[in-house]
C-alpha cells in the first residue's frame, strides 16, 4: 500500500536521520540522492563543532545503518523529476542516472582506478585534487562503489575506445553500456532535505577569490585540512609546498547580500582557528568579525576557548570596505576598525566564511515538487503555523538547511519533527473505523 | 560460554573477495592448513572457498551450505565485520543457525591489503582464521527478545513545548498525561502579547493551543501536580504523580517521558556590575511584557519614559553562554516603546547582535528604522538607571535614562536539577538537560525513553521550542508504536549473583543507567532492555561477577592464544 | 646467541584491542588505502576500549604477548559517551601493575585513533612494532600458569 512508502530527497544528515527513524516506524523509505555517495556536507569536515568530534566517526555509523537497512532503498545518482497526485497519493518519478558500475557486483577493491588514463579535477574535493574518470569522490565514500563520469570518460564521450576499467575489474562490475533509468514510486509523503550551498564569493571581487590562490572558500579549507582530503591534511598553500604563517578568517561574507546571518559561520570560523593552531602551532590566526553569533548553549564556551589563545579577534566595522589584495608574495587585508580607521593586516592565507545559500537546483526542485520558496530561495514553510516543517503542499515536508541556514543539531531536530508529521499524516490517511464500518471511503 | 562438549561441525568459508585477496593470499594453502590446525580433534572443520559471498548468489550458496551441512558454527574469512556482519547474521538466521554462533574474520583490510608479502599475508590469514575458529567454539546462542510496550506518554511541563508535544502525540491509541505544577497551562509564552514575527499568530495561537488541549479527550491534564517518582525504561515506565493536597497520588504507566520544564530569567542582580534598588526604574523584559500586555509601559509614576535603555547580554559572560533570544525580543520591545510614543528615545546596548534565523535580519532592519540608537559595547554595567559601559574604543562611558530594561541570561527553571535527579537523566555543565548527543541525538537524554522538548534543553525561542517538541513527538511516534514491540540489544552484560559484592562500581560507570541495585539481595543487576553492550561495566568489576554475553574474555583470549602461537 | 642477535631476529607478537567505532574503522580505512602495516600486530575487535579489563591485559602478557595496544576514540568522541575515559584510567593502573611484575610499562600502549585517521593508524602500529622489537621478547612470558 503506497501509504507506507515515503520518499526522502537528499541523503545528508537530516535525510539519513529521517530515513532511519521512518524505517524504525515500519515505513518503506526511498532515499533519493543526486551524488554518488551519501552523507551530505557533514562528511566534508574533518571535525564538527562544538565538540570537534571526528565527523567520520559521527556520520559513518549513520551511513552504514542507512545502507544496511532493508527498509531503506538508497538511490544514489538519482533525482526527482516529477511529482504527481496529491494529498498522500503521490506518484514520484525518479531518474536514476547511469553509474556504469553494478552496485551488487562491486566489492570496492579500487582496481579500476589505476588503469584509467583520464585525470580531471575532483569537484567534491573543491577542485583541490584530481580524480580519474572512474572514481569515488573521496577515500571512505559510502557506498564504496565508483562511478564513471560520462563527460570525461574516453569511451562514453566518444573520444576513444578505452575499456581499461572494464578489463581491470575481476567481477565484470563495470558496465559502460549502463543507461539512465526512470522509476515511479507510489508514496504517501515526502521529506525534502537537500541541504544548502555556500555563497559564491566570486561575486565579491574585492575579496580576491580566484585572483589570489591564497584565498579560500570554507569547504576548500575543510578539504585542505581533512586527513582523507587531497593533501592528506597537509596545510600547503595552493600551488606551493609552503604552510601559511599568518591566516585571516573573514566572517560575514555575503551576509549583507543575502540579507540574513547564517548562524554557523562564526562557529566554523573558530573551528578553523582550532584546526590551524593544531597543525601549525607557530602560525598567527586572525578572525575578522562583526557580530559574534554563538546562539547554542555550548557555543560561547567554544568561542572563549579560541579567543586570544588560538586567534586574535579583530572587530571589522564594515564588510563593504574590506578588501583583500596582493602584497608581495602574500596578501593584505584592508579593513576599517571600530573607529572607522583603516587598518592593514599582512597574511599568507585568507579564508572567507561565506553565507549559507540555497543549494543549486533548489528552484528547479521546488517547481518539480510544486512547493513554494521563500524570499531567500529556501523552501518555504507554512505561514499560518509556528515552527512548521510543512511546505505549501500537503504531505511534503522539509528538514535541514534546505529550509534555511542552521547548524547540524537544528537539522536533526527538524528531521525528527518532519518524521513525526509524516507519521501523523500517513495515519490520518488510513480509513477511520466508523468509515470502514459504514462501507469505506467514497 | 562453555567449551564445545558435543561434536562441533564448523563451516569455514574463505571468500575470494576479488583479485586482491586472491592475489595477496594463497587461498588454496589456507584451505589446506585448516584441517591440519592443532587442537580440534573433536571438531569437524569444513573449509571451502567461494568467489563472492556477499553477492546474491553467494548468499544463496551460504544459506544452502548451512542447511545441507548442518553446521553447528560458521566462520567466514572475508572483509570487515563493519561491511557485512549483519548480512551474514541474516543468512544464519534464515538458514536456522543461531547468528551468534558465527564469526567473520577480516583477512582483507587487516591482512591481505596491508601485508604486501604474500607468504607473510597467508601466514597471518591462517593465524586469524585459527583464532576465529577457536573463538567461535566459545560463543553461545543468544536470542532476541521482544518487549511489550505502553504507547502512552507523560509530558512534564505545560508550557508551549509541553502543549505542542501533547497535541502532536495524543490520539485514539495513545494517551498523553500533561503534568503542570502551576495552576494553569501556558508557561512563559502565555504572558506575551505578541510573539516575534517569525512566529505569526501571536499570543492567540498559544491560547488556541491551550483550548485544543482542553478539547482533546486523549490528553489528561493534571495541574498543580509534580512527578514524585519514576522507574523504568523505554516502553515501560512506572510513574507516581503527586498533587498539591496530601496523599493525592496518581500512578501511571507510560512508554515515554518528555521533559518540557522550560527556563526562566536569572536575577540580573546576581551578576557582577549590575546594581539597582527595587525602587529604581529598572525592569526585566518579562516585567515589561506584562506591562505591555496590560496596556502601557510606564514608570512607577504612571508616566511614559522619555528615554529607555535596553540592555542586552546581562550575565552572558558569567553564565558562559549566549541566551539566543534576547536580541530578537529586545527589538520587539523597542517596537513596543516606539509604538506607544514615537518620541521615546530608545538606546540599545549590546555586545553582539545575534540574529541567526533567516527572517531575523529583516526584523532587525525594520525595527532599526523605528529610530533606535544602537550602541555596540565591549562591556556593560548598571548602577540604578545609569548604564556604565566600555565602548568599542575601550573607553569607559556612562549614560543616564528614565527607564532601563534588562535582558538577563536564561537559565533552567527552578526544580530542573531535582527533576533530573529523580529521572536519573544528566544535566550539562550549565544545568540544562544534557542531550544524548549534541549533534546527532539532540532530543533524547541519557536515558532511553526520556526525551526533552523546549527551552529546558537550552535557551530557545517559542518557535524552536515547538520544533523541539515536534521532534520529541516524532521520535516517540516512530519508536513506540501502539501494539508494537521493542527489540533490545542482544549482546548485553549480565551479573552473576554469586560473585557480586554489591560494590556498585558498575552502576556508577554505566553511561546508560542500565544497572540497578537490588536492595534486598544487595547486588547489582543489569537491565537487559537498556544495556548497550559496551562492556565498560565489565572493565570495572573487581570481583569477576560481571560477564558480557558476547565478546567474553574466554572468547577474546582464544583469539589471543592463536595470535601468540 | 648474543642478546643483540636475539633481538635482531626477534619478531614481536603484538595484540591490538581496537574499538569498533573508531580505531577498527581507521584500520579498515588503512587497509582499503593499501598502506603497509606490520604483521606483528593481531587485531582483536571490542565494542569499546572500556571493555578491556585488567584481567584480559595481564593474561595476554602472561601468555606471551610482547606488546599490547589498546586503541579507541579520541576523548569526547566515544560512541558510548565516556568509555574511553575509563579505559584511560584502567591503563594508568595497569602501567603500575606491570612495573610490579617486572614488565616494562612501555609494552602497553593506549592510543586514540579516529575513524578517518587511516594513515595515523598505520603510523601508530608500525611505530609500536618497532618499539617492541627494540625492547625484545616479553620477560615474563609463561611465568604464571594462566
Amino acid at each position: 500500500m503506497h501509504h507506507e512508502n515515503v520518499v526522502v530527497v537528499g541523503a545528508g544528515l537530516a535525510g539519513m536521520k529521517a530515513s532511519l527513524l521512518l524505517a524504525q516506524a515500519g515505513k518503506k523509505v526511498h532515499l533519493v540522492e543526486t551524488l554518488p555517495l551519501i552523507g551530505g556536507k557533514t562528511i566534508k569536515n574533518e571535525e564538527s563543532f562544538p565538540n570537534l568530534e571526528c565527523s567520520t566517526c559521527l556520520v559513518a555509523p549513520i551511513q552504514q545503518a542507512v545502507l544496511q537497512n532493508p527498509d531503506i532503498e538508497v538511490m544514489t545518482m538519482s533525482a526527482v523529476e516529477k511529482v504527481e497526485g496529491d494529498d498522500g497519493d503521490y506518484t514520484v518519478t525518479v531518474k536514476k542516472s547511469a553509474r556504469y558500475v553494478k552496485v551488487a557486483d562491486c566489492i570496492g577493491c579500487g582496481m579500476c582506478y589505476e588503469p584509467c588514463p583520464v585525470s580531471v579535477s575532483n569537484e567534491w574535493e573543491e577542485n583541490l585534487g584530481e580524480r580519474k574518470a572512474i572514481y569515488v569522490p573521496c577515500p571512505g565514500s559510502l557506498p564504496n562503489v565508483p562511478t564513471v563520469d560520462p563527460e570525461h570518460c574516453l569511451k562514453l564521450s566518444g573520444k576513444g575506445e578505452c575499456t581499461a576499467c572494464v578489463e581491470a575489474c575481476m567481477f565484470g562490475a563495470v558496465n559502460l553500456e549502463d543507461r539512465d533509468e526512470t522509476v515511479k514510486i507510489e508514496a504517501g509523503a515526502m521529506i525534502v532535505s537537500t541541504g544548502a550551498g555556500v555563497f559564491d564569493v566570486s561575486k565579491l571581487p574585492d575579496l580576491g577569490y580566484g585572483e589570489y590562490p591564497g584565498v579560500y572558500t570554507p569547504f576548500e579549507f575543510e578539504r585542505l585540512f581533512a586527513s582523507n582530503g587531497p593533501t592528506l591534511g597537509e596545510l600547503k598553500l595552493r600551488g606551493t609546498e609552503n604552510a601559511p604563517g599568518k591566516i585571516a578568517i573573514i566572517h560575514c561574507v555575503g551576509r549583507k547580500e543575502c540579507g540574513y546571518c547564517s548562524g554557523v559561520c562564526c562557529m566554523y570560523s573558530f573551528k578553523f582557528a582550532h584546526f590551524l593552531k593544531k597543525k601549525l602551532p607557530e602560525a598567527s590566526v586572525y578572525n575578522l568579525h562583526s557580530d559574534i553569533c554563538v546562539p547554542d548553549k555550548t557555543y560561547q564556551k567554544f568561542f572563549d576557548g579560541v579567543n586570544g589563545t588560538h586567534s586574535e579577534m579583530i572587530y571589522n566595522s564594515s564588510m563593504e570596505s574590506l578588501k583583500v589584495t596582493g602584497s608581495g608574495d602574500g596578501l593584505q587585508v584592508t579593513y576599517l576598525d571600530e573607529a572607522g580607521a583603516e587598518k592593514n593586516l599582512e597574511v599568507d592565507m585568507v579564508i572567507l566564511a561565506a553565507a549559507m545559500v540555497p543549494e543549486e537546483g533548489t528552484r528547479n526542485l521546488a517547481e518539480v515538487l510544486g512547493i513554494d520558496l521563500d524570499a531567500a530561495g529556501f523552501f518555504k514553510v507554512r505561514d499560518d503555523d509556528i515552527a512548521s516543517v510543512e511546505t505549501s503542499r500537503k504531505g511534503i515536508f522539509v528538514a535541514g538547511t534546505a529550509e534555511g541556514p542552521k547548524d547540524s543539531q537544528s537539522s536533526v531536530i527538524q528531521a525528527d519533527a518532519a518524521v513525526g508529521k509524516v507519521l501523523a499524516f500517513l495515519e490520518s490517511l488510513k480509513p477511520q473505523p466508523e468509515e470502514a464500518a459504514a462501507g469505506g471511503q467514497g | 560460554m562453555q567449551e564445545a562438549s558435543m561434536k562441533a561441525k564448523i563451516g569455514v568459508y574463505v571468500c575470494e573477495c576479488g583479485p586482491n585477496i586472491g592475489q595477496s593470499i594463497d587461498i588454496p594453502r589456507v584451505l589446506e592448513s585448516i584441517p591440519a590446525l592443532d587442537g580440534y580433534e573433536d571438531v569437524e572443520l569444513v573449509p571451502k572457498s567461494y568467489g563472492l559471498l556477499c553477492s546474491p548468489d553467494g548468499k544463496e550458496y551460504l544459506k544452502k551450505e548451512i542447511q545441507e551441512n548442518g553446521y553447528t558454527h560458521l566462520v567466514i574469512a572475508a572483509c570487515s565485520p563493519r561491511d557485512h556482519d549483519s548480512t551474514f547474521m541474516g543468512i544464519c538466521k534464515q538458514a536456522g543457525l543461531n547468528p551468534y554462533l558465527y564469526k567473520i574474520i577480516n583477512i582483507r583490510e587487516h591482512c591481505g591489503w596491508i601485508i604486501h608479502d604474500k607468504d607473510a599475508a597467508t601466514e597471518k590469514a591462517i593465524q586469524y582464521i585459527s583464532g576465529g575458529i577457536s573463538r567461535v567454539l566459545y560463543q553461545s546462542e543468544l536470542f532476541e527478545r521482544q518487549l511489550e510496550i505502553t504507547p502512552d506518554v507523560l509530558v512534564i511541563g505545560g508550557g508551549v513545548a509541553g502543549i505542542e508535544t501533547a497535541l502532536s502525540l495524543a490520539g485514539e491509541d495513545r494517551k498523553v498525561y500533561l503534568v503542570e505544577r502551576a495552576e494553569e497551562l501556558g508557561g512563559s509564552a502565555a504572558r506575551f502579547a505578541s510573539l516575534l514575527p517569525r512566529q505569526q499568530g501571536g499570543a492567540d495561537l498559544i491560547k488556541s493551543k491551550i483550548e485544543a488541549v482542553g478539547e482533546n479527550e486523549h490528553i489528561r491534564v493534571l495541574l498543580n501536580t509534580e512527578v514524585e517518582s519514576s522507574i523504568g525504561f523505554l516502553g515501560n515506565f512506572e510513574v507516581v504523580l503527586a498533587g498539591k493536597s496530601e496523599g493525592e497520588k496518581t500512578d501511571i504507566k507510560v512508554g515515554a517521558i518528555v521533559v518540557a520544564t522550560g527556563c526562566r530569567m536569572s536575577d540580573p542582580r546576581s551578576f557582577a556590575g549590575i546594581e539597582y534598588a527595587d525602587s529604581d526604574e529598572v525592569y526585566t523584559s518579562p516585567e515589561v511584557e506584562k506591562m505591555n500586555t496590560g496596556g502601557t509601559i510606564t514608570l512607577r509614576s504612571g508616566e511614559k519614559p522619555a528615554s529607555v535603555a535596553l540592555v542586552h547580554c546581562v550575565g552572558r559572560g558569567e553564565k558562559g553562554y549566549c541566551s539566543r533570544v534576547c536580541c530578537n525580543y529586545m527589538m520587539k520591545i523597542a517596537g513596543y516603546f516606539k509604538k506607544q510614543s514615537k518620541e521615546t528615545k530608545v538606546t540599545e546596548f549590546f555586545v553582539d547582535m545575534c540574529v541567526p534565523h533567516k527572517a531575523d535580519q529583516k526584523f532587525f532592519d525594520e525595527s532599526a528604522r523605528l529610530g533606535i540608537d544602537f550602541k555596540r559595547v565591549r562591556k556593560i554595567g548598571l548602577s540604578g538607571t545609569r548604564v556604565e559601559f566600555k565602548g568599542m574604543d575601550g573607553k569607559k562611558q556612562h549614560m543616564d535614562f528614565d527607564m532601563v530594561v534588562l535582558a538577563s541570561a536564561l537559565e533552567p527553571s527552578e526544580g530542573t536539577e531535582a527533576l533530573a535527579g529523580l529521572l536519573e537523566i544528566d544535566l550539562d555543565d550549565r544545568g540544562f538537560y544534557r542531550e544524548a548527543h549534541h549533534t546527532t541525538d539532540p532530543v533524547a537524554t541519557s536515558i532511553d525513553g526520556i526525551f526533552v522538548a523546549g527551552a529546558s534543553q537550552g535557551p530557545r525561542d517559542i518557535s524552536d521550542s515547538i520544533l523541539l517538541a515536534q521532534a520529541s513527538a516524532g521520535r516517540i511516534r516512530a519508536q513506540l508504536i501502539p501494539g508494537g514491540k521493542i527489540v533490545p540489544e542482544v549482546k548485553v552484560s549480565e551479573i552473576l549473583e554469586a560473585y557480586c559484592t554489591g560494590c556498585k562500581t558498575c552502576l556508577e560507570v554505566c553511561g546508560y543507567g542500565a544497572i540497578y541495585f537490588d536492595d534486598q539481595k544487595g547486588i547489582s543487576v543489569v537491565n537487559e532492555a537498556v544495556c548497550r553492550g559496551c562492556g565498560n561495566c565489565f572493565g570495572s568489576c573487581p570481583s569477576g561477577a560481571l560477564r558480557t554475553k558476547h565478546f567474553t574474555n574466554s572468547q577474546l583470549l582464544r583469539e589471543v592464544t592463536e595470535a601468540l602461537k | 646467541m648474543s642478546e643483540g642477535q636475539q633481538k635482531a631476529e626477534f619478531t614481536p607478537k603484538i595484540v591490538g584491542f581496537l574499538c569498533n567505532w573508531c580505531t577498527y574503522a581507521a584500520a579498515d580505512l588503512a587497509g582499503s588505502t593499501k598502506l603497509e602495516i606490520s604483521p606483528s600486530l593481531t587485531v582483536i575487535r571490542v565494542m569499546c576500549s572500556s571493555r578491556v579489563d585488567h584481567n584480559l591485559v595481564l593474561t595476554t602478557f602472561f601468555r606471551g604477548a610482547d606488546g599490547i595496544l589498546i586503541a579507541g576514540c579520541h576523548p569526547g568522541d566515544c560512541h558510548y559517551g565516556k568509555g574511553n575515559y575509563y579505559a584511560r584510567r584502567r591503563y594508568a593502573v595497569l602501567k603500575r601493575v606491570m612495573e610490579g611484575l617486572g614488565l616494562e610499562p612501555e609494552r602497553l600502549q593506549l592510543s586514540w585513533v579516529s575513524a578517518s585517521e587511516g594513515n595515523r593508524y598505520a603510523d601508530v602500529v608500525n611505530a609500536f612494532s618497532e618499539k617492541i622489537k627494540a625492547l625484545g621478547p616479553n620477560p615474563i612470558s609463561g611465568r604464571a600458569d594462566f
